[in-house]
């Protein structure tokens, strides 16, 4: 007979541990059980597949072109830029970030699930964080690497790569949008956060904040500063052309963007921690 | 199960009612649960798995308080490691076996790797699952994942545990073992509070019951003692088999708190009922002796979950 049947009431190791080193494994632990259940099994591919997509236009163009040694590196800075910043950045890494965090709570709550991490002896600020940081842990690698491959892509082709890379801007270029990408994973990481944990369905208001940043060109310099993408894109090396009925406005400092993001974020994450705080599971409800 | 005398060793519920926008869900629970095995009971519906949510902290009472052994659900870091639920919900996170199951949120728990494998052996050793440990969860039976939510439950040594519905899709024989993990855990000192709307079920593991209806608390207690209570609206039935049931029936029936003693169709036995089930049983004795009787049966009818539930819902909840 196990000895659970005449059970002891001590506490495990973690309870006798200062609160922060408790906290720092359960988050840990968190951060385990999520990757290992949402994004390391067929639950993840989609999500690895959209990820990814960034690569495949400037792949196509390198294997269908091949070699533009007559074209130079400014071609493909264009080329790039515009790739980037419609493509990657608007569509890819903004849904990527949807299905992630959006997901983080909403999806338990489908499954069916939540209540387990609930009748855990984890603060649930602790639980948010630890959800968040493992949508920052999956989206920053996927989207740097994804950054990263469709850059190398878009110049391969060109003549004066090298030039442009080791002596030109091409290196300066690439640092800038890969900060671009951690920062929007991290900004939009917390807005779909607390969407997840505020609406039944976080869809709805993302394509809402989609459109909102689509249409960020025409909108008068005040409602550009609440929009994600007016601080991204002034992070972005290579301005992008938005046409003749854009309305323009001063770019912000980076000075402002970087930590203003990061605060933003803060404090959208510590929001969607206080609605779990209070949260109730009644999954007949929904 | 008064609230008076209500400690740190007791799971106890103040005024505690729970409403769903204007659906009830419980309403004015006032208990005091000790240790050993607490039967909830009541049809689908009537607040049983409420009054867990809310035990479990899965819900906050709209109305009133709960703590459970000192502890409330606010300061998840102390109740939680003294608290293990098994819900209804027969769902489960996705893509894990169910060793990896249990162990992942020992870890959530804050047991190291090492403790937490250990743990969750002995866990899923306990409802028998050693050999389907390493197989998906969502692979298995009906049975095989209500045992291993209740080792989930049971993996952190809790000294509370709570089960909704814990056999229900169990064989003979897993139930059996179940009902013997129950009365072993209960043995060890530990509150079971288990809920299921077959009566005979909770007849058969609970030292205590609360039966519940509507979302109101219909009686709670040791279910003799509920029973005894209801003696007068509602006298005791006792079945006797013996020789001369015709004697036995008119000598009882001299006895003011025996209400009724009629013969059964086949003429071997009577059935007698009666407002002292108590005074019957030694005035049964007595009768027995002196007139020289044989008995081949004595069977209360009446006195069991089942017929107590009848008695109270037919009663509009007053005992």
């Amino acid at each position: 007979m196990s000895d659970l049947a005449t059970p002891t009431v001590s506490a495990p190791p973690a309870a006798r541990r200062l609160p922060w080193g408790q906290m720092l494994s359960q988050l840990q632990a968190v951060v385990r059980l999520e990757l290992r259940k949402n994004f390391f099994g067929r639950r993840g591919i989609g999500i690895w597949l959209l990820g990814l997509s960034p690569v495949l236009i400037p792949l196509i163009r390198f294997i269908k072109i091949g070699s533009l040694q007559n074209e130079p590196a400014a071609t493909a800075t264009e080329f790039f830029s515009f790739l980037y910043q419609i493509y990657a950045l608007r569509v890819a890494l903004f849904l990527t970030c949807v299905a992630v965090f959006g997901n983080m709570v909403r999806r338990e709550v489908l499954d069916r699930t939540l209540h387990y991490y609930f009748l855990t002896p984890v603060r649930r600020e602790v639980l948010v964080v630890a959800k968040y940081l493992t949508g920052v842990i999956v989206t920053v690698p996927l989207f740097v690497l994804s950054t990263l491959a469709a850059f190398f892509l878009s110049y391969l082709p060109h003549q004066g790569v090298q030039e442009f890379l080791f002596h030109g801007p091409g290196l300066g270029h690439l640092g800038s949008y890969l900060l671009v990408t951690v920062l929007a994973c991290i900004g939009y990481g917390g807005v779909f956060l607390l969407f997840g944990s505020l609406f039944r369905s976080p869809a709805i208001p993302a394509l809402a904040v989609m459109a909102w940043e689509g249409i960020h060109f025409l909108l008068p310099p005040l409602l550009k500063k609440i929009s994600v993408i007016h601080y991204l894109q002034s992070l972005c090396p290579v301005p992008m052309s938005e046409g003749p009925f854009a309305i323009l406005a001063d770019a912000p400092s980076p000075w402002l963007s970087i930590p203003g993001l990061i605060l933003l974020t803060a404090v959208l994450v510590a929001v969607s921690a206080w609605r779990i705080r209070g949260m109730e599971v009644s999954y007949e409800e929904e | 199960m008064s609230v008076q005398g209500a400690g740190d060793n007791r799971i106890v519920y103040e005024d505690v009612s729970k409403f769903y926008g204007e659906v009830l869900g419980v309403n004015r629970v006032t208990l005091s649960v000790p240790p050993g095995i607490t039967g909830l009971v009541g049809p689908n519906g009537s607040g049983k798995t409420t009054l867990m949510n809310l035990t479990a902290g899965l819900l906050r009472p709209t109305r009133g308080a709960i703590s459970v052994l000192g502890q409330t659900p606010d300061h998840p870091e102390e109740m939680f490691r003294l608290v293990g639920y098994a819900t209804q919900y027969d769902a489960f996170p996705p893509g894990l076996t169910g060793f990896q199951f249990i162990e992942s949120f020992l870890r959530v728990h804050g047991y190291g790797r090492v403790e937490a494998e250990e743990l969750t052996w002995k866990a899923i050793e306990r409802v028998n699952l050693v050999e389907a440990a390493g197989r998906k969860v969502a692979g298995y039976s009906k049975g095989m994942r209500q045992r291993i939510k209740l080792a989930q439950a049971i993996a952190h040594r809790p000294s509370v545990l709570i089960l909704d519905e814990p056999l229900n899709g169990l064989d003979p024989m897993a139930r059996a073992e179940v009902i013997a993990l129950f009365r072993e855990l209960s043995a060890g000192g530990l509150h079971v509070l288990v809920s299921s709307h077959i009566l005979h079920e909770v007849d058969l593991i609970s030292d205590q019951v609360v039966l519940i209806h509507g979302g109101y608390v219909v009686a709670e207690g040791e279910i003799g003692g509920v029973r005894d209570e209801m003696e007068e609206q509602h006298p005791a039935q006792v079945l006797i088999r013996c020789d001369q049931p015709s004697l036995l029936a008119s000598r009882v029936f001299l006895h003011d708190h025996v209400v009724e003693a009629r013969l059964l169709e086949d003429g071997g036995g009577l059935l007698v009922r009666t407002r002292d089930a108590d005074r019957f049983y030694l005035l049964l004795n007595e009768v027995v002796i002196d007139a020289g009787l044989t008995v081949e049966t004595v069977r209360p009818t009446d006195a069991d979950v089942n017929a107590v539930y009848e008695y109270l819902i037919s009663n509009g909840g007053k005992s």
